[in-house]
């Protein structure tokens, strides 16, 4: 995969743009910064004793860590214009979601212009942003990681039948594929950058960060053996994306990947049904420790 | 000169020919391509057989290279027999139970049993494995040196075999375009250190990881990549302690004129640029 892959745009005339940031609640701020340099390998990128920000591609961030004790993570989109913000927001309320527009001081926490938030019908936090931040410095990983960029993000939905016409008719978001009720879902030539996954919980299940190749992949695989970390699945290949991937986990739990080999979608992709089962999430037969790509589900058949 | 053509098949004594056959076909993922009272060839490829197991010591084992016909193969007898290396001519039973022509017997200067045939024999029909390995066929073996320095001299020098790259003082040694047909490694007494099939993709090395680890087949190594031939290998474990492997994406050598062998280190870091560590039998 290219870099540019990473920063194709959508179509002008598609509503969102392009996937932003992620806010993640952690109750140990220090912790979860040493995890985002010593082991993501993403660049910090300012932040005070609150908040932490980190750079991972052509963003000024893509990751922030919020101090908090309370659960919380949070995704944003970016759109082209204020027209389509205003527009967002009035579908938003005609749904009965309570779209708030971001104060002055959120907008400028969250280094962008203006923002609506909302949660969907899971209760997943969701920020729709306009003229978020581009930093014209190169990013520098911490480690080399081969990082080329945030990717996509995973998440929990507990009322999958709401949240998936939300994001297609909202958000003009497209199916690509579905595991059992769960779906991943493309805004542009990317096979998904946002994918649904049926669960008792809301929250973001995996925040994916695409490297260089396979040898980055089987690399860290090693490097977070060593270092004692917990791989929660993987390295695994997910068979309807393509991705060769390496999921594992942060302290305070959420789980980030290291993904390669999106596979890029043609007009004539026509979406396919898998079963839900452990194999569905992986062609390698790597065993997930997330219940929601199947754990402590016997693999068989091979 | 002696002109291997290729790598042709290995035979392999063993006490338990039962064990040998389930392992080779439902953990390796050969074909059974004849069952004799004390023999079973296996396929996994287009030739009739590329592995034999049969009755016997589990040290006695033997690689065989194939070479032109009748003609060279008498012409190496010579060569070895000037070089005072002993050679023996295959009986009529003999050949008929490797399915060649002719073959000679002799020994390399570590006392690695080697056999020359001519006219092996193909198969008409297709390998199809017991299990889906990916397996495209038998590529390679590694043979233990008592000292590795003066077999590369033989195997360059009496045969046509080039030095790809070294690791350690260990060669990895090419007979054609692949980057290596035989290794030479430093170990206490002679004996196939591996037997390498390769594979088709990356998936197949990565899925019978996970395979072999439910099994529980000890992984030897892997998975991982070599620096030096750019293949991702898995090494796991066989009967009688014999280490297999599969591989994918071996380095061809086609410019062969302005081709220089490196030098890597006999460290994990010169075997694998992924970071896995090896755990050969010592």
């Amino acid at each position: 995969m290219t870099i540019a892959s990473l920063q194709t745009s959508a179509a002008p005339n598609a509503v969102l743009e392009k996937l932003c940031y992620v806010r993640i609640g952690v109750p140990d701020l220090a912790a979860a910064a040493a995890f985002a340099t010593r082991i993501l390998g993403l660049e910090p990128a300012g932040g005070d004793d609150a908040r932490a920000f980190f750079k991972s591609d052509f963003r000024d961030y893509s990751l922030c860590f919020v101090a908090t004790d309370q659960a919380y993570s949070c995704l944003a989109f970016e759109v082209r214009t204020m027209e389509r913000l205003d527009d967002v927001a009035a579908s938003l309320q005609a749904l009965g979601l309570r779209p708030r527009r971001g104060e002055p001081q959120d907008c400028a926490e969250r280094r962008v212009k203006a923002f609506v938030a909302f949660s969907d019908f899971s209760g997943n936090e969701v920020e729709i942003v306009w003229r978020p931040l581009v930093s014209g410095w190169r990013f520098f990983p911490s480690r080399d990681t081969g990082i080329q960029g945030l990717l996509s993000v995973d998440v929990r939905s507990t009322h999958i039948a709401e949240d998936e016409p939300l994001w297609t008719q909202i958000f003009g978001a497209e199916v690509s594929d579905r595991v059992g009720d769960g779906c991943y879902l493309r805004i542009d030539d990317m096979h998904h950058r946002l994918s649904l996954h049926p669960s008792d919980k809301a929250g973001i299940l995996s925040i994916n960060f695409a490297v260089e190749g396979i040898d980055q992949i089987m690399q860290s695989s090693y490097f977070l053996h060593d270092s004692q970390s917990r791989i929660v699945h993987g390295p695994g290949r997910t068979p309807a994306s393509g991705e060769i991937f390496l999921r594992f986990e942060a302290p305070g739990g959420q789980v980030f990947s290291f993904s390669t080999g999106m596979e890029m979608l043609r007009d004539e992709h026509r979406t396919r049904q898998y079963r839900q089962a452990a194999g569905s999430h992986c062609l390698w037969g790597s065993q997930s420790l997330l219940p929601e790509f199947g754990a402590l589900e016997q693999m068989g058949g091979r | 000169m002696i002109e291997l053509e290729n790598i042709q098949y290995c035979r392999l004594g063993t006490q338990d020919l039962e064990a040998a056959e389930i392992f080779a076909t439902r953990v390796l993922g050969l074909e059974v391509s004849a069952r004799e009272r004390n023999a079973i060839y296996l396929k996994s490829d287009h030739r009739d057989h590329t592995l034999c197991y049969f009755e016997g010591s589990p040290e006695d084992q033997c690689t065989a290279f194939e070479l032109q016909d009748e003609h060279t193969l008498d012409a190496a007898a010579d060569i070895l027999e000037k070089q005072g290396r002993p050679v023996r001519f295959g009986t009529a039973d003999e050949c008929e139970s490797r399915r060649v022509k002719r073959f000679v017997e002799f020994f390399d200067p570590s006392g690695n049993k080697i056999e020359l045939v001519c006219r092996p024999l193909m198969s008409g029909i297709r390998y199809h494995g017991m299990r889906d390995a990916g397996i495209d066929g038998f590529s390679h073996v590694g043979l233990y040196s008592s000292n590795p320095a003066r077999d590369e001299a033989f195997w360059t020098t009496i045969c046509n075999a080039r030095v790809s790259d070294r690791i350690g003082d260990a060669p990895l040694l090419r007979i054609d375009e692949l980057h290596h047909t035989l290794a030479v490694l430093p170990g206490k007494k002679p004996g196939i250190h591996h037997i390498n099939h390769q594979v088709g993709s990356t998936d197949d090395v990565q899925r019978s990881n996970r395979f072999l680890v439910e099994q529980q087949v000890p992984i030897v190594f892997g998975p991982g990549r070599h620096p030096a031939s750019s293949a991702q290998f898995l090494y796991f474990s066989g009967p009688d302690r014999l280490t297999f492997e599969y591989s994918v994406g071996v380095m061809h050598i086609n410019d062969e004129p302005i081709y220089r062998e490196r030098q890597l280190a006999p460290t994990p870091k010169g075997l694998c640029h992924w970071g896995a560590l090896p755990n050969f039998p010592a």
